[in-house]
């Protein structure tokens, strides 16, 4: 009875086939490009710095509800996340405790605000998980005056938005930087930056930090158990570690008297 | 006090009969792990998803915000169960694609498993529908829009397609009906099919038996208690083995629940993050990652019934592989060198249409689907190629009648709709080359086609855990 292991030599040659045969599709493979992307601010996000948290929070809840609900979040899960005492937090925002167990909306209604911006602006709940960190904070920062516009900004990040440009007051009205680009496939100019037009009551770098704190605080609110998975995740996964490595003694033992009851097959294709 | 249990339930005998009687090969490697996890998977699911049925609202006023709201923040630990459930899915599809090519590479299809293996399309089929279903329960964009295209592609089909759309959403847009019925057959219809084929999967399992990597059949060879001579009780010795297998799926399970539970955009989908808008249409609309191939394939293919049709044939093809692959040996180790690229070429082919669907439907993107799934196709057609060792004219006939069928079938689909001839150029090559290369090496090369001589009458060791 001849008993031979599979050959290790066919295996080579399949795996030098496919990888020749891979590399020649791959080169009629390349990604087309149908929008050109504009280049996005970068920004750190920071969830223990509680100063740009609050600082954040108190333009999410003053500014940007004023039209955005938070419906997700309630005003109660606020203080913890901001490093604040239930009190504390009341006297920051500037309000009497009525609403405190209630979710955060906005008073305009979804039928005005269709009126007067076309269509009702979206919860912003789960905006730093729709947009990444580096979006939100780009989208922030960079409106620019359009006139074509109902509004009369456009912005980098958001083509055709329909937002009017809150912050012109504190940043200032801004001219967008144009390059030749592509939009769904076809040529046309694409903003891809900002540069200040007008001077507003911040100075850049003033108002860059002030966005920065509204996305640290979107970002906060949209990951609300960030505290709990990072103290949890080590354990739970450290847990299955240290099981791993018991089941596999536990295997190597068991498996033990397997290799000596038949010790033929332990040398078979060896 | 067990006694009296034992004599009215067959409990020990099962016990003896199903584990710690039934002869395992003693050669299962890493590969043989993947379809007890993915049961595990499947309580895990039935688990997390009854607490989360608990809080879910199916009402489309109320859905999204009872998913964002009440389970993500209100209830204790409900992120936990949700973000599992999502992972769970993904999981639930990585396992069970590699238990399929598992299956595929030590022929697990053929003779006497054959019912098995059909057994286990229909779990994918189950598996596949569960997850439809479940994508539009969280209510977002990326739900309400991707529920929109799949019932949309039932209308292709001539004359009951509209009819079973509308019956399908109850209503002519996906709406309050849709969500109601599509939450029921998630929660109840559905899992209570996929146990059942489960339970009917495992039982055919123990009927013929566990292949193994070596497609070697452990009962043609006992010793004289009639018990396996390369068999080992299935408890202890595998049960011990899955703990270990379970504990490594578990670090990296939890590590994407804690870390990453929405998988970089991939578990799921970034545009889901907002609620389902019936004015707004999504740019682009695509399917989570376990379903882009077929999508990539609907997409490539000009037609929609022919897309609905090329679709529903990759599982056709899954399903006749018992019939296709007739070559007697069952394992990989022991086939050509041909046989084993095109095994490889396989499961490649299906990732680049998944790359290929991941990608705008750019007209470029929509022609590489038609050609990759052209490949894909092959991959399967050209089995019987290998069932026996041919001749150089068959290998000549074999030739020149895939090439000629696919460039029947291009002419065909460009008929239908004419690409521009720079993208025709670009693309029609890749079947052609494909099939070129397999039977071009077979002509030249007949030994690359000869499968091993000597085949194991016993087990061997071979790679990783055997």
């Amino acid at each position: 009875m001849t008993i031979r292991a599979p050959s290790r030599k066919s295996g080579l040659l399949v795996v030098l086939l496919s990888a020749l045969l891979l590399a020649w599709f791959g080169n009629a493979a390349m990604a087309s490009v149908t929008t050109t992307q504009p280049p996005l601010r970068h920004i750190k996000i920071n969830l223990h710095d509680k100063a740009a948290l609050q600082n954040g929070a108190l333009y999410a809840l003053h500014m940007c509800t004023a039209c955005h609900g938070i419906q997700g979040a309630r005003y109660s899960e606020l203080p913890p996340v901001l490093g604040l005492s239930k009190s504390q937090f009341l006297k920051y925002i500037g309000t009497d405790g009525r609403h405190y167990h209630d979710t955060i909306t906005t008073n305009m209604s979804p039928e005005l605000m269709t009126k007067f911006v076309s269509m009702p602006p979206p919860d912003l709940t789960d905006i730093a998980l729709r947009r990444s960190p580096a979006w939100l904070y780009t989208y922030l920062t960079s409106f620019y005056v359009d006139p074509a516009r109902p509004a009369g900004v456009n912005n980098v990040a958001f083509y055709n938005v329909a937002m009017p440009d809150v912050f012109a007051g504190m940043q200032g009205l801004q001219k967008p930087v144009m390059v030749e680009g592509l939009r769904f496939g076809s040529p046309a100019k694409i903003a891809v930056g900002v540069l200040p037009l007008t001077q507003g009551t911040m100075s850049k770098a003033q108002f860059d930090r002030t966005a920065r704190d509204i996305v640290t605080f979107l970002y906060a609110v949209a990951h609300p158990h960030q505290a709990e998975r990072a103290r949890l995740g080590p354990w739970i996964i450290g847990l299955f570690l240290l099981l791993s490595i018991l089941t596999y003694f536990i295997y190597k033992l068991y498996w033990r008297r397997v290799i000596t009851s038949d010790e033929r097959w332990w040398r078979i294709g060896r | 006090m067990f006694g009296w249990f034992d004599q009215r339930l067959p409990i020990s005998s099962l016990w003896r009969t199903q584990l710690t009687e039934y002869p395992a090969p003693k050669n299962f490697n890493l590969w043989y792990f993947f379809g007890s996890l993915a049961m595990l998977v499947l309580v895990m699911q039935l688990a997390t998803g009854l607490f989360l049925a608990i809080h879910y609202q199916p009402n489309p006023h109320l859905a999204y915000w009872s998913v964002v709201r009440t389970i993500q923040r209100d209830s204790h630990w409900g992120w936990l169960i949700r973000d599992m459930h999502i992972v769970g899915a993904s999981a639930f599809f990585v396992l069970v694609y590699l238990h399929m090519y598992r299956g595929i590479m030590y022929g697990s299809y053929k003779k006497p498993r054959e019912l098995l293996w059909l057994i286990g399309i229909f779990i994918y089929l189950a598996l596949a529908a569960e997850a439809f279903l479940g994508y539009l329960l969280p209510w977002g964009q990326m739900s309400y829009w991707g529920s929109a295209v799949v019932t949309n592609f039932v209308t292709a089909i001539p004359g009951i397609g509209k009819p079973i759309a509308q019956w399908l959403r109850g209503s002519f847009v996906i709406g309050l009906p849709t969500l109601n019925r599509f939450f029921v057959f998630h929660v109840f219809l559905m899992p209570v099919l996929l146990l059942a084929l489960v339970l009917v999967h495992l039982i055919a399992l123990h009927q013929v038996g566990s292949n193994n990597p070596d497609g070697v059949e452990i009962h043609a060879n006992t010793s004289k208690s009639s018990w396996p001579r390369d068999g080992i009780p299935f408890h202890p010795y595998y049960t011990v083995k899955d703990l270990f297998g379970v504990s490594v799926f578990f670090v990296i399970f939890f590590w994407f629940v804690f870390y990453k539970p929405d998988g970089w955009g991939f578990l799921l989908d970034k545009l889901n993050y907002t609620p389902a808008n019936i004015l707004h249409t999504p740019s682009d609309i695509h399917p989570l990652w376990f379903f882009l191939p077929f999508y990539a394939m609907l997409r490539g293919v000009p037609d929609k019934l022919y897309g609905i049709m090329a679709f529903a044939g990759s599982f056709a093809l899954l399903a006749c592989l018992p019939l296709l692959d007739r070559n007697p040996i069952r394992s990989i180790r022991y086939r050509s060198v041909l046989y084993k690229l095109n095994i490889l070429m396989m499961p490649a082919s299906f990732l680049w249409l998944g790359y290929i669907a991941h990608g705008f439907a750019t007209e470029h993107n929509m022609v590489f689907g038609l050609h990759v799934t052209e490949v894909f196709y092959a991959t399967f057609l050209v089995l019987p190629f290998f069932n026996k060792r041919r001749s150089l004219g068959a290998s000549v006939a074999w030739l020149i009648v895939t090439e000629a069928v696919v460039l029947l079938i291009d002419v065909w689909m460009y008929s239908i709709h004419a690409h521009g001839w720079n993208l025709m150029l670009l693309t029609d090559w890749i079947p052609a080359t494909y099939l070129l290369l397999l039977f071009g090496l077979a002509i030249l090369f007949p030994a690359l086609t000869q499968d091993t001589q000597h085949l194991p009458e016993r087990l061997t060791a071979g790679g990783i855990f055997h």
